[in-house]
């Protein structure tokens, strides 16, 4: 197969900017490296490998940072703001104040992608990329730091979710606009996407308000092999393969991929009608391997009577958000800008 | 650039005082410090590294386990020693702890520590790395990939390799340390590639030659300790000889034989006449340099009242000399001196008879009372090109690194060029113009045991005064070890140069022994 290999090398080239192919082409194979045949995971090699960076109060374009350490799972929450004018308020956040009486500020939950298994809130790629989510909505974020597989299997992640959003809706200090509430929106990216989903999924079915989903090519799937698999399997830096390792990984032992955490809208997947679900903004890249569940995932949302906006970048392949050097991050930007923003 | 410029390319957590203007900027704020102008090459061996990986499925978490990670966010590096480690397993990078310099590389490098930095920290300390060590680690990396494809044939990614480590050798210093041994390597691979059939290292001038060897015997202790310690086999195995025979294989300027002469001159019982053959290359211009030598040699005996006779024997190579030419006499004991001689004959001519095999029984028919063999220590002679690549680059390294000690020039200059020839002829020559093939001494041990000669122990008196010998230089880091009544000379424990002794074994029982084992006094 060395042959088609090289093919498909030439052409993930072709479409990403070259550091973006040298990034995500060097997770691929640094994750190759951690991934163990016999479903195990190499963990202290993986953080070891991994990026990180501290959180900063110094605003770095406007935008700070700081670390919350959540009880229930003892893991560090990064909380993104809009720094204030006043520069002698650098680095106070006062715990009793809403951040406005007058504007209203959308918090965004982030979870971070990395296939349930990979990455962290202080993970350099994604403190940067919700930096600039900050800075550009002109939102809080809170990024999430889940429990990840193998260690952790689902449905921790969806706990931490759910943890995570029932922490943010009940902070004074989160609350803006005339209401006194916090304007609370879930988003994610590959799994944190998926955990997202199934986050607000929860939050419907309790009093907890969310007012919008937005899923950055969020990681679905199925027992089927889909055309798109088939078509796109090792071409743009992801293979089933792969998929199939973190599946097995995160999902209960024994479970296939038509669990209804992978596949929520598949053979045993839990119909939504009826129930107060968020609108939702979702993106696909046209070189996912998985578009073709991402787009089932839609037609779900539709036909269970939901709303959803698909944004469909054709020649975005994953991870295309992480340096903002193509068309792709900022037609991403601005739709998750007007998302937030306006105010429906 | 879109709308939203002020979070782009220099976005990063932490200020962005300590990056330099060539390091891409968003990489950066991903946690990777890649020059802007290595992008490609990044990429490239990106790539190698896939393939190498789909290769290795097996055993690559395996690997991963067990292989030091060197910083990750130098991305060239880490791919580099990646690639290296899969590459080439028998010399994990763990083993580069044995490399000259090695103190200060790795306790920066691959240290977790890094993690809990502050991100400006990282960075700055990430940008004074980028320096000349983590440089020559890349290097060494790099020498060890491009070798590998050099082995597989693929000679156009080897020129672009070799630009490559051409452009990396700027940043290093190549007055010292991995940037010199570095430079010669890259010219060794250039040389092999471009100019393969005509690959002349050095020249065949014989008195360039004897220059350079004289100034490397003068800037490093190697050749002293090889004439010192055959001497002291020579001179205890002619105990009570009145007519003692030198065959010296290689003459030279005769180096090894005042101090022979004199402690002769000096022997309980007065000297015995001495006779010296001595085997040398023709001279070009007319010159008999032998008999010169031998006129010197005579003068220096006559000196000190030793009765001594000089030959010379004329041979381009060792093996077209024959017993005769030596004209040894029935009576006299024998001692056949070989420093640095005996791999030349390893070559083996398909169509020829074993050069080897030819002198070694020759060797044999003299009876002589000791054979002093002096080798290098190390593995030039494997057949696989990068084996030999690698090899020599630990070995020549090391001997580089003792060198550092010498302060005279220009000795040391002119050491160093007699070194390159070496390394270059180990790794741009082949056939029968390859003759640099040195193998260590289990390997000669083997073979001159199943040729029909016994290993004499070379005492402790020899070990003792070879130890007394590297007193006299001031660099530390020399030593002496002794194996099995072998003795060898290293520099931080890696031996260089392994001195033994021989007798042959006779082949009738009837025939009388004269002396066996051990030969201390």
């Amino acid at each position: 197969m060395a042959g088609s290999d090289e093919v498909n090398r030439n052409e993930s080239k072709m479409v990403v900017p070259l550091n973006t192919w040298v990034l995500i082409s060097n997770f691929k194979l640094a994750y190759n490296l951690l991934r163990r045949p016999d479903g195990t995971f190499n963990r202290e090699l993986a953080e070891f490998l991994e990026r990180k960076v501290p959180a900063n109060t110094i605003p770095v374009n406007g935008v700070f940072s700081f670390d919350i350490i959540d009880k229930t799972t003892g893991l560090l929450n990064r909380i993104y703001m809009l720094a204030p004018e006043d520069e002698a308020q650098f680095g106070i956040v006062d715990l009793e104040k809403p951040l406005s009486t007058t504007d209203i500020v959308p918090v965004i939950i982030f979870f971070h992608g990395g296939s349930f298994t990979h990455s962290s809130a202080n993970s350099a790629i994604y403190d940067t990329f919700c930096r600039r989510l900050a800075g550009t909505c002109r939102a809080v974020v809170v990024s999430v730091n889940y429990r990840r597989s193998p260690e952790h299997r689902y449905p921790c992640a969806y706990d931490d979710g759910w943890n995570a959003l029932k922490w943010v809706s009940t902070r004074r200090w989160l609350q803006s606009g005339k209401d006194g509430k916090v304007y609370v929106y879930l988003s994610g990216d590959s799994s944190g996407g998926n955990i997202a989903h199934h986050v607000a999924v929860r939050a419907s079915k309790s009093d907890t308000e969310v007012l919008g989903n937005i899923l950055l090519h969020p990681m679905f799937g199925g027992q089927e092999r889909t055309e798109s698999e088939r078509r796109l399997d090792g071409k743009y830096f992801v293979t089933i393969q792969d998929r199939d390792w973190y599946w097995r990984a995160f999902l209960p032992e024994g479970e296939n991929r038509d669990h209804p955490a992978c596949n929520p809208f598949g053979p045993r997947g839990e119909s939504l009608e009826g129930i107060k679900f968020p609108r939702s903004l979702v993106i696909v890249a046209g070189l996912d391997l998985m578009q073709d569940w991402q787009l089932s995932y839609v037609e779900g949302l539709r036909n269970s009577g939901k709303q959803v906006k698909l944004l469909f970048l054709k020649q975005a392949t994953i991870g295309f958000y992480f340096l903002p050097n193509s068309e792709h991050f900022y037609s991403l930007m601005e739709e998750i800008d007007e998302f937030v923003n306006s105010n429906c | 650039m879109g709308p939203f410029d002020g979070g782009s390319s220099s976005s990063s957590s932490g200020s962005c005082a300590g990056k330099s203007p060539e390091i891409d900027g968003l990489l950066a704020g991903a946690g990777y410090k890649v020059r802007s102008s290595e992008l490609s090459q990044v990429a490239q061996r990106l790539e190698r590294l896939e393939n190498v990986m789909v290769n290795a499925s097996n055993e690559i978490s395996q690997v991963a386990s067990d292989v030091v990670h060197y910083n990750p966010s130098d991305l060239a590096n880490w791919v580099d020693s990646m690639l290296a480690e899969l590459t080439h397993p028998q010399y994990p990078p763990s083993d580069l702890q044995n490399f000259p310099h090695h103190d200060s590389w790795t306790d920066q490098i691959g240290n977790q520590q890094n993690q809990n930095l502050n991100h400006n920290q990282q960075l700055t300390m990430v940008s004074t790395m980028m320096d000349e060590e983590d440089s020559g680690i890349r290097l060494v990396h790099m020498l060890m990939s491009c070798a590998e494809l050099m082995q597989r044939g693929d000679f156009s990614l080897v020129a672009s390799m070799i630009q490559e480590m051409q452009v990396l050798l700027i940043r290093v210093n190549t007055r010292c340390g991995i940037g010199k041994v570095a430079g010669y390597f890259i010219d060794a691979l250039s040389r092999r590639l471009f100019s393969p059939s005509s690959a002349v290292c050095g020249s065949d001038s014989a008195l360039e030659n004897e220059i350079l060897y004289h100034n490397f015997y003068e800037a490093c202790p190697y050749l002293k300790f090889a004439h010192f310690t055959a001497n002291q086999a020579i001179l205890e195995a002619f105990n009570g000889y009145d007519f003692v025979h030198v065959i010296d294989f290689n003459l030279m300027h005769g180096l090894q034989w005042p101090a022979l002469i004199q402690a002769l001159a000096l022997r309980p019982g007065g000297p015995p006449l001495l006779r010296l053959t001595g085997i040398g290359p023709p001279s070009p211009d007319g010159r008999d340099t032998l008999r010169e030598i031998g006129l010197r040699l005579a003068e220096l005996a006559r000196s000190v009242n030793v009765r001594f006779v000089f030959r010379g024997v004329v041979a381009s190579r060792l093996e077209d000399v024959k017993p005769w030419m030596l004209q040894v006499h029935s009576k006299e004991a024998v001692a056949i001196n070989s420093i640095m001689q005996l791999h030349k004959l390893l070559y083996m001519d398909p169509g020829r008879a074993s050069a080897m095999d030819t002198v070694l029984s020759w060797i044999r028919s003299l009876n002589p009372r000791i054979i002093t063999v002096v080798e290098q220590e190390a593995d030039h002679n494997q057949p696989e090109f990068l084996d030999r690549f690698t090899e020599a680059l630990y070995y020549y390294s090391t001997m580089f690194d003792s060198l550092e000690a010498c302060g005279l020039q220009p000795e040391k200059s002119l050491a160093e060029i007699y070194i390159q020839r070496e390394i270059c002829n180990v790794l741009c020559c082949e056939g029968s113009s390859r003759v640099e093939r040195h193998e260590p001494l289990i390997k000669w041990r083997t073979r001159l045991s199943e040729s029909g000669f016994k290993p004499v122990h070379l005492g402790s008196n020899a070990f003792k005064q070879a130890s007394m010998l590297l007193t006299l230089f001031s660099a530390e880091g020399y030593c002496v070890e002794e194996k099995e009544g072998c003795l060898t000379l290293g520099w931080h424990s890696r031996p260089l140069i392994a001195a033994s002794a021989w007798q042959a074994v006779p082949d009738e029982p009837t025939r009388k022994r004269d002396r066996e084992g051990d030969l201390s006094i």
